[in-house]
């Protein structure tokens, strides 16, 4: 019974999420509440599990001197957030909201800018026209990115048509495809677990 | 030419983020490095137009899915969603379903706040921040067509007259991943209308539900929301003194833009590089 009943619910849950989507109706509209209900409960629970992660993880870094000075910092600053969000709250000129504008922001903002640093790099060394295949990626590649800025319009008007028609026509393609295969494998996952057998969502 | 060649394939990489760093700070000093004069495409103009046709009261729900990673290319564009909403008094409700977004676009409103046009606004009223929901999507909208004042526990004047989803006019969702699909999804199924702000390296896999007309409009990566910027400040009807003062507050993605153009040239320049060091060493192996 341990397998089974988690099957049944999964059974039934599928079923009714499936048919609501077509036809409404399907659950009355207190049941709908009543599941976001649950799903915000089961949301508070890893939010806990998260915390207490977090915990035991730095406190055994801490303990066994293992980026004991990271793990330290790591945890002053949470600490130093979650008493400023319990004491001042968390709205704009708190000294939340400082530490997330002036030391969030930019930290983040920077590591993600980083990627155009190395895909210039990559560019340089491996963007070669090596066959026709990648001639003709190439020569898109630059289509593109001159539709997507002014330079690209100040040369010639038709860049950005061209551009347009690149992405409107051969990548759209291309990416209907990939959402086809997707979706179908999404649908046949769906089947799999509604119909129990696939377990992995059990532990199994 | 071998010297030369042989040092070239082995360029520090340094150099090459020496010269993007340089591309991409030199015309934030020097804007006017590059002619910035270019033309809107049909799905930027699709969601000004939309936005435009709203009436005086009307409701959009914005989707704010982006941290600061993405700001550089979204950040402009939820601005001035936001603001034609507040020109046109349209009631704005922008939902975070990224918890490290809720502060970005609180500070954004505060921002837009203290511009002159824009001292009248008031939260609660003409807009309200929704927070964040630990919910999927799909939970979220079956809720939201069932009550939606209640699915976030919010008050204010602004909920008058919204029982469900379906008095909200239009949404648009602002990400820089496959986020909007969960809603195009459930489009089908509810039969909203919306449209996306994204990056330009997530916006090809959106060109498909533009075909299909699930998406009403598209603001497309830096270039879409310079395009929007500009779209805005000409429909604004405001004489040449009042324009100059209001580009002082509406031209974010417009001075990214050189920035844009100047480091994709340095890019073609190391690409070209690339492939003629390929192309001779390919020679010289041959004639070898």
């Amino acid at each position: 019974m341990k397998k089974e009943i988690p099957i049944l619910i999964g059974f039934f849950a599928t079923i009714g999420w499936y048919l609501e989507f077509f036809f409404a109706g399907t659950f009355f509209e207190n049941w709908k509440m009543f599941f976001t209900t649950g799903f915000r409960s089961v949301a508070i629970v890893s939010l806990i599990v998260g915390i207490v992660s977090v915990l035991r993880v730095n406190y055994s870094k801490i303990k066994y001197n293992n980026d004991r000075w990271f793990s330290v910092y790591q945890m002053c600053i949470i600490a130093l957030m979650i008493i400023f969000a319990s004491l001042r709250g968390v709205s704009p000129g708190t000294p939340f909201d400082a530490m997330f504008t002036f030391g969030f922001i930019p930290l983040d903002a920077t590591v993600f800018s980083l990627l155009a640093f190395y895909v210039a790099s990559a560019a340089y060394r491996s963007f070669k026209i090596k066959s026709i295949e990648s001639a003709f990626l190439l020569v898109a590649a630059i289509l593109i990115m001159l539709s997507k800025m002014p330079l690209g319009e100040a040369m010639w008007s038709k860049i950005p048509t061209i551009g347009e028609w690149i992405m409107d026509a051969p990548t759209s393609a291309g990416k209907r495809a990939i959402l086809f295969g997707a979706f179908l494998g999404g649908l046949t996952m769906m089947i799999r677990i509604a119909f129990g057998l696939e377990k992995s969502h059990l532990s199994d | 030419m071998d010297v030369l060649i042989s040092r070239l394939k082995k360029l520090d990489r340094r150099w090459i983020f020496l010269l993007i760093f340089l591309s991409c700070i030199i015309p934030f000093w020097i804007p006017s490095l590059f002619r910035q004069e270019f033309s809107t495409s049909k799905e930027t103009q699709r969601v000004y137009d939309i936005i435009n046709s709203l009436n005086e009261g009307d409701a959009i729900f914005i989707d704010w899915a982006f941290n600061p990673t993405l700001q550089a290319e979204l950040l402009p564009m939820a601005e001035q969603a936001i603001k034609q909403c507040f020109d046109k008094k349209i009631r704005v409700f922008i939902y975070y379903p990224d918890l490290t977004a809720i502060s970005l676009g609180e500070n954004l409103v505060e921002k837009i706040k203290k511009e002159p046009r824009y001292t009248e606004i008031e939260s609660g009223v003409d807009y309200i921040h929704l927070g964040y929901l630990p919910i999927g999507v799909d939970m979220m909208m079956f809720s939201m067509y069932s009550d939606f004042k209640s699915t976030f526990g919010k008050e204010g004047k602004i909920f008058k007259g919204i029982k469900t989803f379906d008095d909200i006019k239009y949404m648009m969702s602002f990400a820089g991943s496959a986020h909007p699909e969960y809603y195009i999804l459930l489009q089908r199924r509810f039969g909203f209308k919306m449209g996306v702000g994204v990056t330009a390296v997530t916006g090809p896999d959106f060109i498909p539900y533009l075909q299909t007309g699930q998406l009403d409009g598209m603001l497309f990566g830096l270039k879409g929301a310079a395009e929007y910027e500009n779209l805005r400040l000409k429909n604004l009807n405001l004489s040449t003194e009042e324009l100059n003062e209001e580009k002082k507050f509406n031209q974010q993605a417009n001075a990214g833009m050189a920035s844009l153009t100047l480091s994709h040239i340095i890019m073609f320049i190391f690409i070209g590089i690339g492939n003629l060091i390929y192309f001779y060493e390919r020679k010289f192996k041959k004639s070898n």
